[in-house]
């Protein structure tokens, strides 16, 4: 938990940023489609704290994020270097429902 | 006739005043076959598109000149006169006794008679990241390119140079030379728009540089410099551009960003009930911010319109190729207006 939550303190104004494209299979959870800039030091939690906010939630929902198929563990700026892309490229985001048991962001 | 958009005035303009400089065409051909043998096939293509691209935005271009003569020729003191064995200009009034007196009453040239008060010095920086392609801004801006580089070769008020921009900044044509077709077939061959970075930071520090240099090497007293900047507009650190386009404003360096939005232009078309992923313009993104408060809550998210610190004063959003010389001479006009009434 607390190193999920790390990343929300070092994404700071400069940081590296990339375009994403936010999607989900689950129509009662989409956001309008939208051209977003994201810091790349941001992981699970930080970018679950942004649908959430673009959701507008009352209670928080936690997600899990998919990038090309596979489930986003690390920062994104760390998935761009193992998959070999640069910022410079929108990156296709799927969010689901996290698979998590609810107490893992209890104190969110 | 061809008719100059938004300038009807200049039909059949200066038939007294033939240009007897090769025309740009005519200089591209030579050039292929000075270089026949040696040129590499990649060159051909570049010098292929240049020429295609000039063709393309020529009447387009011919307006932006005409309206940008307005604006700065004022400024500049330089006429053609006087009868001269060479020359810049043909004189047309001593064309019939030439031929009349057999080709002995030679004197049929006018040249630059006093040297201009001011010079400009302009720049045109390329953005040449992968984000360009991705967006797919490639082909608006090398109409963009041609259209400007162009528009500003037949103004002849002064030198133009090239840079490219990403990862690296670099320089593809120096002040110092002409900018000719063969120049424009080099700025092509020098844009990948692969470069996985884009360090806009870098290129206006760069920028600033080179332009001191060039004021250094320039005798002229009173030279304008200009930047014209073509990009997709996407970059980091506003903050800190933001503080070099202050130092350079401080250099009396004008910056003036030319956005190409080929998506929003996309948009606003027929594709605008499509779901092209991210496909849309640069005023309706957003970017996500954390800032810690201090308050010990950790930090807040904010999401902002990117446009609300995009660090550049001067900007223009090109959507359509046939949009930039009335909105590239507008800015320009405001910005000498309050040039001029800063003093
Ligand atoms: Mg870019």
């Amino acid at each position: 938990m607390s190193t999920d939550a790390m990343d929300l303190d070092s994404a700071s104004i400069s940081a590296p940023r990339v375009q994403i494209n936010l999607s989900t299979r689950d129509p009662t959870l989409s956001v309008p489609l939208q051209s977003l800039r994201v810091p790349t030091n941001l992981k699970r939690y930080g970018l679950s704290t942004l649908v959430n906010h673009l959701l507008e939630t009352a209670k928080p929902i936690p997600f899990d994020f998919l990038i090309d198929g596979q489930y986003l563990r690390t920062s994104i700026d760390e998935y761009l270097t193992q998959a070999g892309l640069s910022s410079e490229k929108p990156l296709d985001v799927e969010y689901v429902r996290s698979q998590l048991p609810p107490t893992y962001i209890g104190s969110f | 006739v061809t008719r100059l958009i938004g300038n009807p005035k200049h039909e059949g303009l200066e038939d007294m005043d033939v240009d007897m400089e090769l025309d740009d065409n005519e200089t591209f051909e030579k050039a292929l076959t000075e270089t026949g043998h040696t040129a590499t096939v990649f060159n051909e293509e570049a010098q292929a598109l240049w020429k295609l691209y000039e063709n393309k935005t020529r009447i387009l271009s011919l307006s932006l000149t005409e309206q940008l003569r307005l604006i700065l020729e004022p400024t500049l003191s330089t006429k053609l006169r006087g009868d001269y064995r060479t020359g810049k200009r043909l004189n047309m009034k001593r064309i019939i006794p030439y031929i009349a007196s057999d080709y002995k009453k030679d004197k049929i040239w006018m040249r630059r008679t006093k040297p201009s008060k001011r010079q400009y010095q302009v720049m045109i920086a390329l953005d040449d990241s992968k984000s360009m392609s991705e967006s797919r801004c490639v082909e608006l801006t090398f109409e963009s390119i041609a259209l400007v580089a162009r528009a500003l070769s037949h103004l002849e008020v002064g030198q133009i140079s090239v840079v490219s921009f990403g990862e690296t900044t670099r320089l593809i044509h120096p002040f110092e030379q002409p900018f000719t077709a063969q120049s424009g077939a080099n700025v092509f061959a020098g844009l990948s728009f692969m470069q996985t970075k884009t360090n806009m930071k870098s290129l206006v520090e760069t920028s600033i540089k080179l332009f001191r240099e060039a004021r250094q090497m320039n005798q002229q007293s009173d030279l304008w410099q200009l930047e014209l900047i073509i990009s997709d507009g996407i970059c980091e650190d506003h903050q800190e551009i933001q503080r070099l386009v202050r130092l350079a404003h401080f250099e009396k360096i004008v910056l003036i960003f030319v956005i190409i939005d080929a998506a929003g232009g996309a948009m606003g078309a027929e594709n605008y009930n499509s779901k092209s992923k991210g496909s849309s313009s640069i005023l309706d993104m957003k970017e996500a911010v954390f800032t810690d408060q201090g308050d010990g809550r950790g930090p807040k998210l904010q999401v902002n319109r990117y446009m609300d610190t995009f660090p550049f004063s001067y900007y223009l959003i090109i959507r359509r190729i046939e949009d930039l010389p009335g909105m590239l001479s507008t800015a320009l006009r405001q910005w000498f207006s309050q040039a001029a009434e800063a003093g």
